[in-house]
């Protein structure tokens, strides 16, 4: 029996609205962050960490509070979970060795236990911003797909020979890539569930490596169930049912180099806004997603500290050409980055201008 | 299929070793490791196997993976055919029996610890007969530096996957230019193009490791 959720439905339209409005948006806050010297303090300090978001929202002109992308958390989170230094975060990675039954059944059981800092920090900023601005307050978190790649030393390998069908039994990466994941999968539920609880309308899920590096697109198939299904989606569709029970809202997020198939298939998880990278063409991309999915993106922001090829007069041609190519597609169209736009040492308000000239430029033929 | 041609069909193919449930048509069958073993035993040259076998094969990877009938993935199953396969040549390298066609150090750079893209270009040149020192990752210019030092006619390889580290790049090849003009720096990455190469002073950029091991041939000849 399908149940309309018919409140949970009637949210969607929040999105679209704000796409008809032409409304712009960036994942900025890095930017605003990297103003402030004391930054390092600043990411483990809840309040202050709202403040920035807020901030952050304020001058890009938004109504959503994106939060700052950092997608170490739930492994910063997962190694205080298995008592480990955070020193090591960039050197832990599950084996054979290591993801034993207690381990598995430790991770499974922490659902409710205390938070490590910066989760704690971003569940804080989620407050913060609730109860401190009319801004709709987002949380975000790594996803599946992406964390294993995090938590794997070499994570194709085992992801392409399961793809051929090779599974645990013939092979000790296949059955660590399986356990992992299912580990993998209870610290990112834990972190969207206390992020909930803090007052999150929505949650970004990045799954930037679910893309044709980590994946063969060779190997997947239009009808029936392929690695991309297996790996990607039957993870994250635990996601949204916990965001369906909570009447809380996916934005889902993947600037990797995807082909046709996967974004559709990364829409069979109904986000109600899809942000892609700027290796898509958006305005084709229209054709093959559903109408009530804003799509969102793609200006080629890490490009942005590169002058020579992408000059103040690039950044408007391309912001005009992308909103007139949206308009005529007629799909719901948030115009903004094309992931995370880094602040970066030296380049600061060369990158802000040209983020500053993308919000703000008139469409030529249009508004 | 002579044991040289099957080497190739082997690393070709991803076949790594007997054991290897991949592929799956080749299961229980020797792989790239049986047959290296097996061709030395037979009094193969490991010259021969080298550039009659194995060489060959990550050639054929290579213009796969540039036509795009290939992915990361293929290309990746076939370097660890190829890597196995190496281990039995690897010793001929000391005595001279196996001339290597120069060395290449690679390393992603400071502040920047990807290296996926840093791996299959390490394992394609070598693959394609040259001795590869993979500094990893988070490396900084006093360490290609050493490296040069060691080894003062090698090519230098750096890596990087976001704005933010790429722009560590410049350093480090002022850095080696400063110690030694004539060595050759590429570089390569996501965020990396062929006008940011220019502007920083390197002299060849890749989107991908066949481009690597076209350049590094090009400098061998």
């Amino acid at each position: 029996m399908i149940i309309f959720n018919q409140h949970f439905e009637m949210q969607r339209d929040y999105y679209l609205n704000l796409a008809k409005e032409h409304k712009r948006m960036i994942f900025g806050v890095d930017l605003i962050l990297k103003e402030k010297k004391n930054h390092n303090e600043i990411v483990l300090n809840g309040d202050k960490l709202g403040e920035v978001v807020i901030e952050a929202t304020k001058r890009f002109n938004m109504q959503m509070a994106l939060p700052w992308m950092d997608l170490d958390v739930e492994k910063q989170e997962l190694l205080e979970l298995l008592g480990l230094d955070l020193a090591a975060l960039d050197g832990f990675h599950f084996d054979e060795t290591n993801i034993s039954e207690e381990t598995r059944a430790l991770i499974k059981k922490s659902g409710h236990s205390s938070l490590s800092k910066r989760l704690e920090a971003n569940c804080q900023s989620i407050r913060y911003v609730k109860e401190n601005s009319n801004y709709l307050p987002v949380g975000m978190c790594i996803g599946p797909f992406s964390f294993i790649t995090k938590l794997l030393r070499d994570p194709i390998f085992p992801v392409f020979l399961y793809s051929m069908g090779v599974t645990g039994t013939e092979d000790p990466s296949v059955c660590t890539l399986e356990l992992a994941f299912e580990a993998a999968t209870e610290v990112i539920l834990k972190s969207i569930r206390r992020q909930i609880e803090a007052g999150a309308k929505a949650i970004c899920v990045c799954e930037p490596a679910a893309n044709n590096v980590y994946i063969s697109p060779d190997i997947l198939v239009e009808d029936g169930e392929d690695v991309f299904d297996k790996l990607v989606l039957k993870y994250n569709y635990r996601i949204t049912e916990l965001l369906g029970k909570n009447d809380v809202d996916l934005i889902l997020h993947d600037c990797g180099e995807l082909t046709d198939l996967m974004v559709k298939k990364l829409c069979k998880l109904h986000p109600v806004i899809l942000s892609l990278g700027s290796s898509r063409n958006l305005w084709k991309d229209a054709r093959i997603i559903p109408g009530d999915i804003v799509l969102f993106g793609n200006l080629p922001t890490k490009q942005f500290l590169m002058d020579d090829e992408m000059t103040n007069e690039k950044v408007v041609e391309l912001t005009n050409e992308l909103e007139a190519k949206m308009k005529k597609s007629g799909h719901p169209f948030i115009l903004g980055s094309e992931c995370d736009v880094l602040s970066v040492e030296g380049y600061q308000s060369k990158i802000m201008e040209k983020v500053n000239l993308m919000l703000t430029c008139k469409c030529h033929d249009h508004l | 299929m002579n044991i040289i041609e099957q080497i190739t069909y082997c690393i070709e193919f991803g076949k790594i070793d007997k054991n290897s449930p991949f592929p799956p048509d080749m299961r229980g069958q020797d792989g790239a490791h049986e047959l290296v073993k097996k061709a030395l035993e037979e009094a193969h040259t490991p010259d021969e196997i080298l550039n009659d076998g194995m060489i060959v094969a990550m050639e054929k990877v290579g213009k796969k993976f540039s036509e795009k009938r290939i992915f990361i993935p293929q290309m990746l199953m076939s370097a660890k055919a190829m890597n196995k396969a190496m281990e039995h040549i690897k010793p001929y390298f000391n005595d001279g029996s196996v001339q290597q066609k120069g060395t290449f150090v690679i390393g992603t750079v400071s502040g920047d610890l990807h290296d996926i893209g840093k791996n299959l270009v390490a394992m394609m040149v070598e693959g394609n007969g040259w001795n590869v020192i993979d500094l990893g990752v988070d490396v900084s210019h006093e360490k290609f530096i050493e490296k040069l030092n060691k080894y003062p006619d090698c090519v230098i390889g750096l890596s990087a996957l976001l704005t933010t580290t790429m722009v560590n790049m410049e350093k480090i090849v002022k850095e080696i230019k400063a110690v030694s003009p004539k060595t050759k720096v590429l570089v390569g990455g996501a965020p990396v193009n062929k006008d940011f190469c220019n502007k920083i002073g390197a002299d060849s950029y890749s989107p991908d490791p066949q481009g690597v091991v076209h350049y590094l041939s090009s400098l061998a000849s």
